[in-house]
């Protein structure tokens, strides 16, 4: 018996980071009061007319881009008709004809190597209102319409859940570094749907879409589910209709929402409100030439600094810790310290405050004199924990801060005083020393240190000490 | 177009969200069908030019600047509607969620 | 009682400068009119109290632009904040607007005085302003006729001469046709010279607001003010500042003109036709070099026009469902009913046919056949028009193929109302600015008017030739039989 082979295509909305609407210019926020940030073209009030947002077309221009399209360089808008209360016109604009990008893709990392998920289009559009519904009414809250968003269609190229999850935390990940949206699923501002089907030949089988799933995770749980119960609806001899689903969380299965209508009748046309829109080839350059450093390249930076891989995809998972470090990189210092002071200490002090980077008293100087100091063994990791809360609060520099704590920095004449007495009141350990006893050096190192409170370089301990030892 | 069915004209009503009386649909079926008829004509139409015209207007589209403006005040927004609660307007409940 | 708005538009802006009358005295003569012709049916809505308070309220500025204090009339399917804008259906019957219309702004910053909305067809679907919720407007120069539309409210007011200045829009043929029914200058600009935002849309690639008045100078001053790129309106354009009144009354001689010869066939009634041929004589006399010329597909423009402005209407009018705003069939059993019974109560028959039939036209494959097709036929005409404007300066012909009906006929055939329009909509569909100045009347003493067609953004060649015809003509137009100088 053959195989039953899974076919997921993938449509994905991502809200873009305005600060203003596509077709207005009301403010793109999430989580105001209901009602608060429209004006009467949110509204679809009687005679208004749209304009268009040139971040907007920035925005989406940098994710067509990344997603490795072809750029529609003369475009234009359509309505696309459908009565729903979420709908303020009951048409939304969108793009049906001239998608500002199509043919792109995808690379993700399979088993044997790399797969392309092909995208067959990238298309600007207008988000809806938010609803909330209690038993009879439902109620309308405009601020999230008219906010833009880019929704990008793959071809049917996934062929599991592994690679569904891979393709969206890829998709993530590109649009998140190339500033286009904050991908904040939990806030709706990327949403997922997937078509999945199953078949046992070359075409391919009733296609069942699945609908605003919360999570990456959830994709992976949902198609897993999916699969199986078309699967077991084929082996049972039942036909399978076209249909919606939505992903239960709680159940980790999926419910009918409803059977499709034959062919959605959405009587696109072109959008007369809108003129085209032509994107030149030197836009187009500069848009490119300015997209900020993509995590690919930040991966390969990385590495080659010799972060080991766990933290470079730590690093990668949060943008603000890359762009962090990124402030570092023609600084010639260890990065492989500083990223381990910014993953660890670092960011425990952010979460222990919940505070953010930005609003500490750590400068860059600061920053790069910590890690050059720990680089060269003048402080060690115990005294910089010491000093953590200091270097984050105050506006001071490391030394003062080093030297307000009492950590002044022994010099060498003194440093042979120090070890000298130190050999003299333990004789007993020196001897065994001489004896070949190796132990012995680790507990002269100790008593060392304990005298000289962590304040001296044991670069400088060990070549004092073993001149002394060995005269 | 050789007949116009009371099952098309209920699915135009459908689209274009207009209920029709029962007394009305043979109304409405000979009306539309004589417009239709008419705008039929363009289906004799040959030999016409590919590129087409969206509105009349040659030039490309100014794009307006990332700037915030002014917002109605919520009041402004329920002001209007027939039906609200609270900062929302209210319909009756959206089923198709 | 005087009657200062019977005055020239210059006269009476001397008058105010001079302090010897006030705008108020303008107003009340104004309100006096309504009153006299109320059973014209020219408005919808008067805004009585605001009007005065405004004139008031001017009394202590400087009469400092030619249009300062005069009233005008507004077309209710342009949105005017605070003032009811009903689009003379019972959809909109109570709504009133949170904004000005761009026109609106630009009208107020002038301090001309807003009288009040004028009648029309529900949502402009008319030629005859029958289609109103609120009864159809009478024509002047016969009550018992048809004034046109849409915008017959408009027309029927400056012809009754209640206030010297309206505005209008046109879609199809609406003001340039009931201007031509009721014997007024009407203007239909180049589509993107003024700006659309806050008119409510019929037809978006076809609509265009415009001047309607009492002489083709006082036109292409109220033209003057309303023009400009709107950062609002993408569609509208930017061009140089230009006086529209600067050709006016100058020399026609050698101008070239055309007409197509669809527009003096036999679906011109031999009345009008006539008198077409009349100023035809005329214009040659003056040395104009006349030609006969062929457009492209312009018999077929009825039919795009149908296609493409019903096609837009059906997604322009979606947006009137009885949540947000307008009347809202009261306590539907579910949401589905809100929608269906707030668009089967709250839009007239007209309406409602319209929007089904664009419907239709924009569903499934028969976009492609009706409407992708509609717009690329379209390119051709108007490339063929833009092509006669390289060896012409206007293009003319009659404005309607019959004077004003009897308001009882043709009630029943829906094709009517496109065919009235015939000769009109050709230009809406190149973008081209077309006007209606009158040349005479019928036998029954009807208005019979010429339609003169302009290059794109040519506006002031229009005014050139219809100036020099007004004045050649010297007719009488006002209604009431009294000379108007």
């Amino acid at each position: 018996m053959n195989e039953y082979k899974t076919t997921v295509g993938i449509e994905v909305h991502a809200e873009l980071k305005t600060k203003s609407k596509i077709f207005s210019n009301s403010a793109n926020n999430y989580g105001k009061m209901a009602n608060t940030c429209t004006n009467v073209i949110d509204l679809g009030y009687p005679g208004v007319l749209p304009t268009v947002n040139e971040k907007a077309i920035e925005l989406a221009l940098r994710a067509a881009l990344v997603l490795n399209c072809k750029i529609n360089k003369k475009m234009h808008f359509d309505r696309k008709n459908y009565f729903y209360p979420d709908n303020p016109k009951n048409y939304q604009i969108t793009q049906n004809r001239t998608p500002i990008g199509i043919n792109g893709y995808v690379e993700i990392n399979v088993k044997d190597g790399k797969k392309k998920i092909r995208i067959h289009d990238i298309h600007i559009e207008e988000d809806t209102c938010k609803s909330i519904h209690n038993k009879n009414k439902s109620m309308l809250d405009f601020n999230r319409a008219g906010i833009p968003l880019v929704e990008i269609v793959t071809e049917a190229d996934i062929n599991s859940s592994e690679e569904a999850m891979k393709y969206l935390e890829k998709l993530r990940e590109l649009l998140l570094y190339a500033d286009v949206s904050d991908c904040k699923i939990e806030e709706g501002s990327m949403r997922c749907d997937c078509n999945v089907s199953v078949s046992k030949t070359e075409k391919l089988g009733t296609k069942i879409e699945i609908k605003n799933i919360g999570s990456i995770t959830n994709v992976g749980v949902a198609i897993d589910y999916e699969t199986k119960r078309q699967i077991e609806l084929l082996e049972n001899k039942k036909n399978l209709k076209e249909e919606t689903r939505r992903f239960d969380d709680k159940t980790n299965s999926t419910i009918l929402m409803r059977i499709k209508e034959t062919g959605n009748d959405y009587r696109y046309f072109p959008e007369p409100d809108i003129p085209f829109i032509e994107l030149s080839d030197q836009y187009i350059k500069d848009v490119y030439n300015n997209l900020p450093m993509l995590a690919e390249e930040r991966r390969k930076i990385y590495l080659k600094s010799g972060i080991n891989e766990v933290n470079v995809q730590k690093i990668i998972q949060n943008r603000i810790i890359s762009d962090y470090l990124n402030r570092f990189i023609d600084k010639k210092i260890n990065l492989v310290i500083a990223s381990n002071l910014l993953l660890g200490d670092i960011a425990a002090y952010l979460n222990k405050y919940e505070i953010k980077i930005e609003n500490t008293k750590l400068t860059d100087d600061k920053f790069i004199d910590i890690v050059n100091y720990l680089d060269s063994q003048k402080i060690n990791s115990k005294v910089f924990k010491t000093i953590l809360d200091d270097i984050m609060e105050e506006d001071l520099s490391i030394d003062e801060i080093l030297e307000k704590n009492g950590f002044k920095e022994i010099n060498n004449e003194e440093l042979v005083d120090i070890i000298k007495d130190v050999l003299k009141n333990n004789e007993q350990s020196v001897n065994d020393y001489h004896a070949g006893n190796t132990r012995a050096i680790k507990y002269i190192m100790g008593q060392i240190m304990k005298e000289t409170k962590g304040n001296a370089n044991p670069k400088n301990i060990n070549l004092i000490l073993e001149d002394l030892l060995n005269k | 177009m050789d007949k116009l069915t009371r099952e098309q004209v209920m699915h135009v009503a459908y689209l274009a969200r207009i209920n029709l009386e029962e007394d009305d649909i043979e109304k409405y079926r000979v009306q539309l069908k004589k417009l239709i008829d008419d705008i039929d004509k363009i289906k004799d139409i040959k030999n016409y030019d590919e590129e087409f015209l969206i509105s009349p207007i040659e030039h490309n589209t100014n794009l307006r600047e990332d700037v915030v403006g002014q917002m109605l005040d919520y009041k402004e927004v329920i002001k209007n509607a027939p039906n609200s609660n609270g900062n929302f307007v209210e319909v009756p409940v959206m089923i198709n969620e | 009682m005087s009657k200062y708005l019977d005055l020239s538009l210059k006269e009476i802006n001397k008058l105010l400068k001079d302090k010897k009358i006030k705008p108020i005295d303008l107003v009340e003569e104004a309100f006096e009119n309504i009153e006299k012709n109320k059973d014209i049916n020219s408005f919808i809505t008067l805004d009585k109290e605001n009007a005065f308070k405004v004139a008031k309220e001017l009394e202590n500025k400087e009469v400092d632009n030619l249009l300062f204090g005069i009233p005008i009339a507004i077309k209710d399917n342009i949105c005017t904040k605070n003032l009811r804008t009903t689009c003379a259906s019972k959809m909109l019957e109570n709504f009133i607007p949170n904004y000005d219309a761009t026109v609106v702004e630009k009208i107020k910053s002038k301090n001309m005085i807003i009288i009040g909305k004028t009648n029309m067809d529900e949502f402009a679907m008319g030629s005859t302003s029958r289609t109103s919720y609120f009864g159809a407007p009478k024509n002047p120069w016969n009550k018992k006729r048809i004034a046109g539309g849409s915008s017959g409210g408009s027309a029927s007011c400056i012809s009754s001469r209640i206030v010297p200045f309206a505005l209008g829009s046109d879609t199809g043929g609406s003001i340039r046709q009931p201007a031509s029914y009721c014997g007024i200058v009407g203007m239909k600009p180049t589509y993107g010279r003024i700006s659309r935002y806050g008119l409510v849309a019929f037809g978006s690639s076809l609509d265009q607001i415009g001047p309607m008045t009492r002489n083709v100078y006082e036109n292409a001053e109220l033209l003057n003010i309303l023009c400009g790129k709107d950062e609002k309106d993408l569609t509208s354009i930017d061009k140089e500042k230009e006086d529209f009144t600067s050709l006016i009354n100058t020399d026609i001689k050698g101008m070239n003109i055309a007409i197509p010869k669809y527009f003096v066939t036999d679906i011109v009634e031999k009345e009008v036709l006539d008198k077409f041929n009349e100023i035809v004589e005329i214009l040659k006399e003056k040395g104009c070099n006349i030609e006969y010329i062929d457009i492209d597909y312009i018999e077929n423009a009825v039919t795009l026009y149908q296609i493409i402005a019903m096609g837009e209407a059906s997604s322009n009018l979606a947006r009137f469902d009885g949540i947000r705003y307008g009347y809202s069939y009261e306590n539907p059993q579910n949401l589905e009913e809100l929608y269906t019974k707030t668009r089967q109560f709250g839009f007239g028959d007209e309406v409602k046919r319209r929007i089904m039939v664009g419907s239709f036209i924009l569903s499934g494959e028969n976009a492609k056949i009706y409407y992708d097709k509609a717009l690329k036929i379209r390119d051709d005409i108007r490339k063929s028009f833009l092509k006669a404007f390289k060896k012409f300066d206007l293009i003319i012909g009659p404005t309607t193929t019959t004077v004003a009906y009897d308001l009882e006929s043709n009630l029943d055939d829906p094709l009517k109302t496109f065919l009235d329009d015939i000769l009109v909509i050709p230009v809406n569909m190149a973008g081209l600015p077309g006007l209606n100045v009158p040349i005479g009347f019928s036998k029954d003493k009807m208005p019979i008017g010429l339609h003169i067609i302009g290059n794109a953004f040519d506006e002031k060649t229009i005014y050139k030739l219809a100036s020099s015809i007004e004045k050649t003509l010297d007719l009488n137009l006002d209604p009431r039989g009294e000379k108007n100088e």
